[in-house]
């Protein structure tokens, strides 16, 4: 049986979601910044080895926000599981983080949500080491979609997760 | 007529669909995207995947905006509506092609975020780098301060070894020891001086002052030193030059001794000049023109824009000691007054640093002189209890030391704010003065000040506290002040400017 699951990322604008999914689906990435308006849907199958299943995840990149409140609610629809992007090296992309969270878990309570530090590659890992109270705690994991590093992980580990 | 024309011009952007519960389209116009008839709805685009559970619901309407889809090798960005129907009906899917307004929201989308970006990455970097300059000036003014400490020793204990009865060769092992102390002095405060400066806290401090008494001053020490090293020394000061003006003669003072020592350094043979005129009064202000020749190791001319960088030395040979710090301090406090220093060289002939400085000049001004005394004297026979308050042994040792050879003080020590406060209070042993360091392990000496000063006692209330600090900072002076200090010995000190602050206080 196909299995189909909606993912969506959410995050401000310029954290690289657009960059992360380019990077799991075509595994390219360029350097120019391109806005995302609206919302672009991309599809990629995954074979989960321990599970023996093929998952299509269609993966929902969304406009990037300052402000989660001004999602449009239309595009969450239906959603199975979200990955929340901020940018390790802007405050901004990070400083409400908590917030936007429980808003998150407010309207979707038992889906799951992996937060993820993209840009990874920009800082040390002692710098992530002492921001462990601003946004480690909450992070999932660290991504750079210009390396590749941990990208393919990400999706493959909540893809697992929601077929179980 | 309008109806041929709309046949003729119409450009329609919407494209309309019936699709049954299952998701096949049933019904399809050609508008946006042809030949879909029949066709799975998940097979035109992934978006198309969330409809499955909503084509289910009743009399409903899904919107969804700006979505980008693509088909068949044609690409929209347009609104996507959902209608679904009670009974039988199959749902209506209607395609609106918004693509040209898309776009341009885009570009606005575009620039806008560029910008926020942008604007606080710069941010971020303005920040980082203040974090950074921050961390290397308090290093520098916390090093400079810890250094000051065995500085006071050496050149304590230098002067009291230089009274012991020396023979020549010790007195000459002892001179060595003191201009290499002063050496070292005076190379903190150059460091101290600039970390001041590049954060923007030296200030001048504009009084009359007598600039012939200054340049006269300058040229007697520089003719000795020219003697010392056999160099010819010249001097041309203009008859026109006024004697009282008005500035920072410290600071006009360190400029003219950082130009000459900078010539000195870097001649081994020939001669030093040093010219000073007037270029003009005018509007109550005098600009006064300074410059150094020298026929010393001159500066190739690709060098000539470095030379007044911090911590640069463009001859990095050995035997030119220094840490490259003069000019560079040289050329900021001349910029504190709005002048610059221009340099003209020859490699290998020498060099000429001039600059124009800008006075106050008003037949108002009068010198303010406090006559210094030469020898400090503190009233015969008298004997005086003096509290100090330090925990730095090499201090604690040089303070004892200088006071003991007067023979006219007690001096108790200690270090914490409680054994001050009782020492004070103790009626059988009145003080004189208290000698307060300010920056203690565990307190700071200001704060003990206040405690001092809050004592319920009027006499106590009146000691006299003098500061021992390397901290001297016009905010620092300002908090001395405020805390109740009555003045201030800068570290590292000697014995002279120890006891004449003490004997202004002690009467």
């Amino acid at each position: 049986m196909k299995i189909s699951k909606k993912i969506v990322l959410l995050g401000h604008f310029g954290v690289g979601k657009s960059s992360l999914i380019r990077r799991f689906v075509e595994n390219t990435f360029s350097e120019d910044y391109k806005v995302t308006i609206g919302v672009h849907i991309l599809k990629k199958t995954v074979t989960l080895n321990k599970e023996d299943k093929d998952v299509s995840l269609i993966i929902w990149d969304l406009e990037g926000n300052d402000d989660i409140n001004n999602t449009r609610m239309s595009y969450l629809l239906g959603t199975n599981g979200f990955i929340y992007v901020f940018d390790v090296t802007r405050p901004s992309t990070y400083e409400n983080l908590e917030s936007d969270l429980k808003f998150i878990e407010s309207k979707y309570a038992n889906v799951p949500i992996k937060v993820v530090g993209n840009k990874n590659d920009l800082v040390t890992k002692e710098f992530l080491k002492q921001n462990n109270d601003k946004f480690g705690r909450l992070t999932n994991c660290y991504t750079s979609a210009k390396t590749g590093n941990n990208v393919e992980d990400l999706f493959n580990k909540l893809a697992g997760e929601l077929i179980k | 007529m309008l109806k041929a024309y709309k046949e003729k011009y119409a450009k329609a952007l919407i494209q309309y669909s019936i699709i049954d519960l299952s998701g096949l389209i049933v019904e399809s116009d050609d508008v946006l995207f042809p030949n879909m008839v029949n066709q799975n709805i998940v097979d035109i685009h992934p978006f198309f995947e969330c409809f499955s559970p909503l084509l289910l619901s009743k009399n409903e309407e899904f919107i969804f905006s700006c979505i980008h889809l693509d088909y068949n090798g044609k690409s929209i960005i347009g609104d996507v509506i959902l209608q679904t129907f009670d009974g039988d009906k199959f749902p209506l899917l209607t395609m609106h092609d918004l693509t040209s307004h898309y776009n341009n929201y885009q570009t606005t989308a575009q620039v806008r975020n560029e910008s926020v970006i942008h604007s606080q990455i710069l941010e971020l970097k303005n920040s980082y780098l203040k974090e950074k300059e921050e961390f290397k000036n308090t290093f520098i003014a916390n090093f400079s301060h810890e250094l000051r400490d065995p500085l006071t020793g050496i050149i304590t204990f230098s002067d009291i070894l230089e009274k012991s009865g020396l023979n020549q060769q010790q007195q000459n092992y002892i001179n060595i020891m003191k201009s290499s102390s002063n050496f070292l002095k005076s190379m903190i405060d150059d460091i101290l001086d600039l970390s001041k400066i590049e954060v923007g806290k030296l200030d001048l401090v504009i009084e009359p002052f007598d600039l012939i008494e200054l340049i006269e001053d300058l040229k007697s020490s520089y003719t000795v030193k020219a003697k010392q090293r056999g160099l010819e020394f010249h001097s041309n000061f203009s008859e026109k030059l006024p004697q009282i003006l008005g500035g920072d003669a410290l600071r006009l003072r360190q400029v003219l001794t950082n130009l000459l020592n900078n010539a000195f350094k870097f001649t081994q043979s020939g001669s030093i000049t040093f010219n000073v005129s007037l270029n003009q009064i005018r509007a109550q202000k005098a600009s006064v023109h300074f410059e150094v020749v020298d026929t010393g190791i001159g500066i190739k001319e690709e060098n000539i824009k470095d030379i007044f960088n911090s911590f640069t030395q463009i001859n990095n040979q050995n035997s030119y000691k220094g840490v490259g710090l003069g000019l560079s301090i040289a050329k900021y406090l001349v910029e504190l007054t709005k002048g610059k220093i221009n340099v003209t060289s020859e490699y290998g002939k020498g060099s000429t640093f001039s600059t124009s400085i800008n006075f106050l000049a008003t037949h108002s001004l009068k010198l303010n002189k406090k006559p210094r005394p030469k020898q400090v004297a503190f009233v015969k026979d008298k004997k005086y209890n003096i509290l100090l308050v330090e925990d730095s042994e090499i201090t604690q040792l040089s303070v004892l030391k200088i006071l003991a050879s007067r023979g006219q003080f007690f001096l108790d020590i200690v270090y914490t704010p409680e054994d001050v406060l009782s020492k004070i209070s103790n009626y059988d042993n009145e003080f004189d003065l208290v000698l307060m360091d300010i920056k203690l392990k565990e307190n700071d000496g200001d704060d003990i000040a206040k405690l001092i000063r809050k004592l319920p006692e009027k006499q106590h209330r009146k000691i006299p506290i003098i500061a021992l600090t390397a901290k001297v900072f016009k905010e620092d002076l300002k908090r001395y002040k405020k805390a109740g200090i009555n003045d201030v010995i800068k570290k590292p000190f000697d014995e002279v400017s120890l006891l004449d602050t003490m004997s202004k206080y002690l009467k």
